[in-house]
């Protein structure tokens, strides 16, 4: 029996000396980063994660273009259930802004998200041995991302961080950068993205959807407008003019229905669908918009009733003008066929007019899922139009009205296809009154679509407009940096005047 | 009694072998009440020489001579040598078991007794865990053992209580080890309280340090119940019924009342009134809708066990099955909430030869559990009755569900809601160890222990198509009210875990005085959790007895999806326990753990420990005759905690974030390395103190407890915001440190008076927790959103108590105007009959800077007490629980709705000047915003609890002789009687949305409250 003790103490020895290995375990789901960035899939996969960002308007809480650009302007108002759902909404509206919103900590997060991945794809996908071509068009895409997310940040925010590349954490504690050499970076990737990227017509069809040639230099131009650099703009506008890729040929009200998604007017657009199977939270797995839901009546039509048009805006429109119908609903309207905009079917609420651009039918509704914010609409965020009248603009400016007056009458020409009578007859303003011409224009072509805000603050104009709604000259053309951003850097940043 | 008679003849058999030499006679008798005890055993020690006791407690036995030792044993009583010393007459008074284990208490991989403990254990034994109508074991533990907080995380039915030894000391899971039978456990759901022996709590450093790394929120013990050697065999019966109701009723608006308010709410904003409210008496009482959701809900348990055990084995086979229905929906539908269990155990022992013991602990549970939404401020049954109008009736004239004209999105009709809802999960667990143990020379004692884990769970969850429209061709049904395709998700859950143990442990004296006792151990151990699910919509029939994936018809609508996660634990660990001459004590431990969490750099973690005590009552110059025992004991030690997900040191690409490309809308995938990794990882530390005082006095029949304890937990894990613009998620850091300290008392007393037995006994616990450090640069975390006020209620931050209430300040309502202007700027629409908020910071604005420390959810004060007497066959007891300096935040009115209905204290609103200075006026647009988060939501959250009442009658042994039982027992029991609490809402016992977030406690999200219960039941043996 004597040896019978020896045995477990072996037993001992032999657990002891299996433990090391034993305790050492590999991702079973997920890849490890030191096996990834190794083949053109991985590249392709890298740059769509930085696609994703672009989808993020819920990610904490809501940041969708149209609450800066229109409840924050004189065309639409917050909406809701009543003023305490999404109150910070009411408050940034009327500039009392609250500095620890959510909201615009959920813009900061999201664009600097996409902004981190655009940082990988371009520190990453440089060293994969693949076909140059596609290398060099992945590169243009993650250029144009960035961009895109720093023209948001920049626009908003004023001066913001500039991260080029994925930090380390020695490299967290960082201020902000003065907004000069942001928009320095945004005009510098968006070159070098316009010089790689394919035209439109060099996609696939397989590959709509992905930025272009003509995205990157309307991108551009938006950034030369709002820094008024009109000089370079004209000849950037003209170029996307000229290129043959877009046109005006599609009829107003088609823009904003399903068929009418990357139509022949379509430079860059946020691509959803409505069958992914998300839901509320954290969209990353949302491929879906929140937005059809968000500005969908209450009541009957199941939405959340935000984003009320004024009656304000609804006068901006010239009588007979089709694009209002397209644009708001007004009392009595089908909405789809969900029924008949009525007080009493939109939950009892006082409102007069809902906006349409967003609206979708009870038949397209998402299949799985939470059905309300599985919204299948693609964010218009460029179109042939705006392009046009900022081409408009840039050569008012200039001196070039002939031009100017040419892109505002090809765009009313086309608004007026959908028109029974003889209406917005062509512009023959010179001038200031031209410039206003343009102006308006500008508002009802592209009402609700999430620019007048930020067209404001770039012609010099919001704190006349905005005068009631508490605009106040030198602090509100930007919003409040989040404070927790301050604090989670010590004060390295530091807040807006004024806030 | 025919087995007694089989078993005398078995005995006759055998025992006529030996030699008659005398014959000794007596009569055995129950210690406390003088009973005598019929068919206990009495044997020849070391011979299989025997007998058992007649009706009247009486035996007679012959022995081999007047040296003999005979041992007396009995169910449920302590198992007494006596040598016969030459005398023919032996009665002995045997004292019940329970005394006996206060005696000895479980410690990590081993016992002590209590005299020779040096750290801080909390014992509760298994009649204390039968107290009331206790489905689950975490739930018995309430008010039962000092520096134990036990929070019912929800009233509804299988719901897990949430546990908290000496606090929250960590900002991550605070959640103890559990260790069942030796054996690792998450998770104590399969257990069945009548299976429990004992459990003891081991609470400082020290006791817990032998469990190392994980043992950081302290370790619950478990030992099941077996067997005894050398006992008849018992079967035991326990069956009970019951029925459960709502505790409370909230007193809301009725219909035209609710009316009222709404017209003067529409009318202040400037908007008229809806029509059909324009005399709102003729509304009458509308509709109660807390009645429409709550009903009596049946609870049955019955449990069947067979113990007993010959010289060389013993064992016990145990089933159970328990039954809860859940208060809510009782009257709606089938199983919308519900809990059901089924258990079975064997445990046996077998000494198989002098020097090998074997043995086995193997139960099988199987429990399905119907849920409904739950802790939910958007679409839980409970916010939803709070909140719909009460003008809306259940039904509509046709006999089908009505919506609510006013109501949308979440507030949907919480009858149908119920009605809608087919959530089942089905577990099939297995828990099960065998050990070997063999004792190669006296007092040394190898032990090898392999310990199986294994479930497979299913969810299943059907959404059926319902619309509740009007007219559904219109279908005017808001959303919340319709469902038009229907889906059906199966997901499956296989989880496996297994551990191995091998441990020496050396007993042996050093001269007479100095007893030593050396552990060494290891132990290795794995799991692995497979998870696969699939889900499908659109199936014709709308059965939810057929809805199966299959019969879905939207083919390009089936998904799937399948992960796999692993873990695996190394440890090596040893403990020295000294005792010198029953007066000093000490013991000193270490443990080595290494967890595949961290990084190959800080895969191990060293945790160690040392205790001390001093049993004063020992010494030669105490001689106090009233105290009979007297210890001081102290201890130190480290502990570890590493519950954060898996492979945070890796730096892991995610794909599925996916982007949608093509014409046909193609999801496409897209990979990023989401989190920022963080190599560097280790273990989360903290060390605590313990001091404690333990007095007896009167022969044991006062008993004093007192503890004190300081405890540091430095370099906590946790994933702390970093700057946004480095873009990644933040990864998990060791960055915060905290420090919780408390008191901890109990008190005992026992005694008979006559024929009289009573006792009562008491524990409170005082506790108080800060955050010491976040990091450096760190910022506050805000955590515990309120919908109705679109902000976080919660902030954890340096020099706060953990988890506290943070808001704006409240200082009555403006009567009038000039009180408007005279304060600081609210809002330009701010009116009188408003809430004046403090301007904290002074500055004539009050915004967000104007926030400050509203309360905490932590309580100060813990505590439980009990008593029970029992006299002529009769027994009563009663327990008590409760907590206080703890706040609530009543978050079960989402006021950023403007049709929902409220608290009848509206009814008190300002309307005037003078009218109220704490209601404010009724407005639906709210300009203000009286409805941000503040003090008027903050509430009182102490509480006392009558947890248990229990009345019982023990059949005298008279009547039980003539039918030939051991015990029967009738009793009838209510649980949760009495609650006296400021708090409005429905229970003071608020626990956690999700358990694993520990910093979002105390917010009343609309929580499904705890059942008042009234069982009957009866227990009987033979």
């Amino acid at each position: 029996m004597t040896y019978i003790k020896y045995f477990p103490v072996v037993m001992l020895l032999l657990a002891l000396g299996c433990s090391k290995d034993f305790i050492e375990k590999e991702p079973l789901v997920g890849t490890q980063e030191t096996v990834f960035y190794q083949t053109e899939e991985d590249a392709i996969f890298a740059v769509n994660s930085a696609y994703a960002a672009l989808q993020f308007e819920m990610s904490g809480a809501g940041h969708f273009r149209w609450f800066w650009g229109d409840i924050m302007s004189d065309d639409s108002t917050k909406g809701g259930s009543g003023p305490n759902d999404v109150n910070d909404l009411l408050l940034l509206e009327t500039f009392a802004g609250p500095t620890n919103t959510d909201l615009l900590e959920s813009e900061w997060r999201a664009d600097y998200t996409g902004i981190y991945r655009s940082n990988v794809v371009l520190q990453k996908v440089p060293d994969i041995e693949m076909d140059e071509t596609l290398k060099a068009r992945i590169l243009g895409e993650a250029k144009f991302i960035r961009a895109y997310f720093y023209y948001q940040l920049v626009t908003i925010f004023g001066d913001v961080p500039l991260v080029l590349e994925p930090l380390a954490p020695s490299e967290y504690q960082i201020g902000r950068t003065p907004k000069a050499e942001v928009w320095a970076a945004i005009e510098q990737d968006l070159r070098e993205a316009s010089e790689v990227l394919p035209f439109r017509s060099g996609y696939s069809a397989a590959n709509t959807g992905r930025v272009t040639k003509g995205a990157a230099q309307a991108m551009l131009l938006k950034a030369l407008l709002y820094q008024q650099k009109f000089g370079e703009a004209q000849p950037l506008a003209e170029e996307i003019r000229d290129s043959g890729e877009y046109n005006l040929s599609e009829r107003y009200e088609d823009i904003f229905t399903q068929e009418g998604e990357n139509g022949p007017g379509s430079v860059f657009e946020i691509q959803y669908m409505n069958a992914s199977g998300g839901n509320w939270g954290y969209n990353q797995q949302n491929e879906g918009t929140f937005t059809n839901v968000f500005q969908r009546a209450r009541g009957q039509f199941e939405g959340f009733g935000f984003n009320i048009p004024t009656q304000e805006f609804v006068q901006e429109f010239e009588p007979g003008d089709p694009r209002l119908r397209a644009t708001v609903f007004s009392e009595g309207d089908a909405m789809g066929d969900r029924g008949i905009f009525t007080k009493e079917a939109t939950g009892g609420f006082p409102h007069d007019y809902y906006p349409k651009k967003y609206f979708n039918n009870a038949s397209e509704a998402a299949p799985f899922g939470d059905q309300a914010p599985n919204g299948l609409s693609n964010d218009r965020v460029i179109r042939y139009a705006d392009v046009l009248l900022m081409l408009a603009e840039a050569a008012y400016h200039n001196g070039d009205e002939d031009t100017a007056r040419a892109a505002v009458n090809a765009v009313r020409a086309r608004a007026r296809m959908s028109a029974t009578q003889p209406v917005l007859l062509p512009i023959a303003s010179t001038g200031p009154n031209l410039l206003q011409s343009i102006y308006h224009e500008r508002r009802v072509e592209l009402g609700l679509e999430g620019h007048r805000f930020f067209d404001l603050v770039r012609q010099n104009r919001a704190a006349e407009v905005l005068a009631d709604e508490g605009f106040t000259a030198g602090v509100h053309e930007v919003f409040p940096v989040p404070d927790s951003q301050i604090q989670a850097t010590n004060g390295e940043i530091v807040q807006n005047p004024g806030y | 009694m025919k087995r007694s008679l089989l078993f005398c003849l078995l005995w006759l058999c055998i025992g006529t072998t030996g030699f008659a030499q005398m014959t000794v006679t007596g009569t055995l008798t129950d210690a406390t009440d003088g009973e005598p005890l019929i068919g206990a055993t009495v044997l020849v020690k070391d011979s299989s020489t025997g007998t058992v006791t007649e009706f009247d407690g009486s035996y007679s036995l012959e022995v081999p001579d007047g040296n003999a030792v005979l041992v007396f044993s009995y169910t449920g009583m302590q198992t007494v040598e006596e040598p016969v010393g030459g005398r023919t007459t032996i009665d002995k008074a045997l004292s019940s078991d329970a005394e006996l284990l206060e005696e000895v208490v479980v410690i990590g991989y081993g016992s002590q007794k209590r005299s020779q403990i040096t750290g801080a254990v909390g014992v509760v034994n298994a009649e204390e865990l039968t107290d009331g109508a206790n489905v689950r074991v975490d739930q018995a533990l309430q008010g039962k053992a000092a520096g134990v907080l036990v929070t019912q995380n929800s009233g509804s039915p299988g719901a897990a209580a949430l546990l908290r030894i000496r606090g929250i000391s960590t900002i991550n899971d605070a959640s103890p080890l559990f260790i069942v039978d030796g054996v690792r456990v998450e998770g104590i759901d399969y257990l069945n309280p009548n299976d429990i022996e004992t459990v003891s709590v081991l609470k400082d450093a020290a006791s817990a340090a032998i469990y190392g790394a994980s043992a950081g929120n302290g370790v619950i013990l478990i030992t099941t119940k077996g067997g005894k050697f050398n006992q008849v065999g018992k079967v035991s019966y326990e069956g009970n019924f019951g029925i459960q109701t709502v505790g409370r009723k909230l007193n809301l608006l009725n219909a035209s009342e609710y009316a009222l308010i709404q017209n003067e709410a529409y009318v202040a904003a400037g908007n008229r009134p809806l029509p059909e409210f324009s005399n709102p008496a003729a509304l009458g009482e509308g509709t109660d809708w807390q009645d429409a959701i709550f009903g009596d809900a049946p609870m049955a348990s019955q449990q069947l066990a067979f113990s007993g055990g010959s010289e060389t084995s013993s064992y016990l086979v145990s089933g159970n099955y328990t039954l809860q229905e859940g208060i809510i929906g009782a009257d709606i539908g089938e199983n919308k909430s519900r809990f059901e269990r089924y258990t079975a155990r064997f445990n046996s022992n077998h000494k198989l030869k002098d020097w090998l013991n074997i043995g086995n602990r193997l139960s099988y549970t199987n429990f399905n559990r119907n849920a409904l939404a739950e802790n939910n401020q958007f679409n839980s049954p409970v916010i939803r009755a709070l909140n719909i109008d009460p003008v809306t009736p259940v039904f509509k004239n046709d006999g089908t569900y009505a919506y609510s004209r006013y109501a949308d999105t979440d507030i949907a009709n919480p009858v149908n809601a119920i009605e809608q809802t087919y959530n089942t999960w089905t577990n099939n667990r297995v828990v099960g160890n065998i050990f070997a143990e063999i004792e190669p020379i006296k007092g040394l004692k190898i032990r090898s222990d392999y310990a199986g884990d294994v479930s497979f769970a299913r969810e299943d969850i059907f959404l059926p198509r319902f619309d509740l429209s009007r007219d559904t061709m219109l279908s005017d049904a808001p959303a919340a009210e319709k469902n038009l395709i229907n889906t059906v998700v199966a997901n499956r859950y296989i989880w496996t875990g297994w551990q191995w143990e091998n441990t020496i442990n050396y007993t042996f004296n050093v001269a007479a005085r100095n007893t030593f006792n050396i552990l060494l151990g290891t132990t290795a151990r794995a799991n692995r959790g497979n998870v696969t699910g699939a889900s499908g919509t659109n199936l014709p029939n709308n059965d939810p007895d057929f809805a199966f994936i299959n019969n879905t018809i939207d083919l390009e609508n089936r998904r799937s999806f399948g992960y796999v996660f692993e873990g695996a634990g190394s440890s090596i660990f040893g403990r020295i326990l000294y005792d010198f001459d029953d007066r000093y004590n000490i013991t000193a431990s270490v443990r080595r753990d290494g967890s595949s969490r961290f990084g190959p750099g800080n895969r191990f973690g060293i945790f160690p420990a040392a205790s001390f005590g001093w049993n004063i009552t020992n010494e030669d110059f105490f001689n106090v005759e009233q105290i009979s025992r007297a210890k001081l004991r102290a201890s130190w030690g480290v502990n570890g905690n590493d519950r954060i997900p898996d492979f945070q040191f890796l730096t892991v690409i995610q794909p599925g974030q996916n982007y949608v490309f093509g014409p046909t809308e193609s999801i496409t995938n897209g990979s990023t390395p989401i989190t920022a990794s963080n190599p560097d990882i280790k273990w989360e530390e903290s060390t605590q103190t313990n001091i404690g005082l333990d007095v007896e006095l009167f022969d044991g029949k006062v008993e004093l407890i007192a503890d004190y304890f300081n405890k540091k937990t430095i370099d906590m894990l946790y994933a702390v915001p970093i700057p946004f613009h480095v873009g990644a998620e933040p990864g998990i850091q060791n960055i915060a440190d905290m420090v919780n300290t408390g008191w901890e008392f109990t008190a005992n007393h026992r005694n008979r008076i006559g024929k009289i037995e009573y006792n009562v006994g008491g524990n409170v616990t005082f506790t108080d927790t800060e955050i010491t450090s976040l990091g450096n640069g760190a910022e506050p975390i805000f955590t515990g959103r309120i919908q109705s006020a679109n902000a976080n209620a919660i902030k954890t931050d340096v020099g706060l108590p953990l988890a506290a209430f943070w808001g704006y300040q409240t200082d009555g309502l403006f009567q009038n105007q000039a009180e408007v202007d005279a304060h600081a700027f609210q809002n330009k629409d701010t009116a009188p009959g408003d809430i004046r908020f403090k301007d904290l910071n002074n500055d004539g604005v009050i915004d967000s800077e104007d926030q400050g420390l509203l309360g905490s959810a932590l309580p100060d004060v813990t505590f439980g007490f009990n008593a029970g007497m029992k006299f002529m066959g009769f027994d009563i007891a009663v327990g008590f629980y409760g907590t206080a300096g703890n706040e609530i935040y009543n978050n079960t009115t989402r006021y950023d709705f403007i049709y929902v209905n409220r608290p009848n204290t509206v009814l008190n609103r300002w309307t005037g000047e003078g009218t109220s200075n704490s209601e404010p006026r009724v407005n639906i647009e709210d300009p203000n915003q009286n409805a941000r988060i503040s003090d008027r939501f903050i509430e009182d959250g102490s509480f006392l609890r009558m947890r248990s009442l229990e009345l019982g009658y023990n059949l005298p042994a008279v009547i039980l002789q003539k039918i030939r039982m051991s015990k029967i027992r009738a009793y009838v029991q209510g649980t949760n009687l009495v609650t006296w609490t400021n708090y409005s809402g429905y229970d003071p016992v608020i626990g956690q949305v999700n358990p694993g977030q520990g910093l979002e406690i105390g917010i009343d999200y609309g929580f499904y409250p705890t059942a008042r219960g009234f069982l009957v039941g009866l227990q009987a043996e033979f």
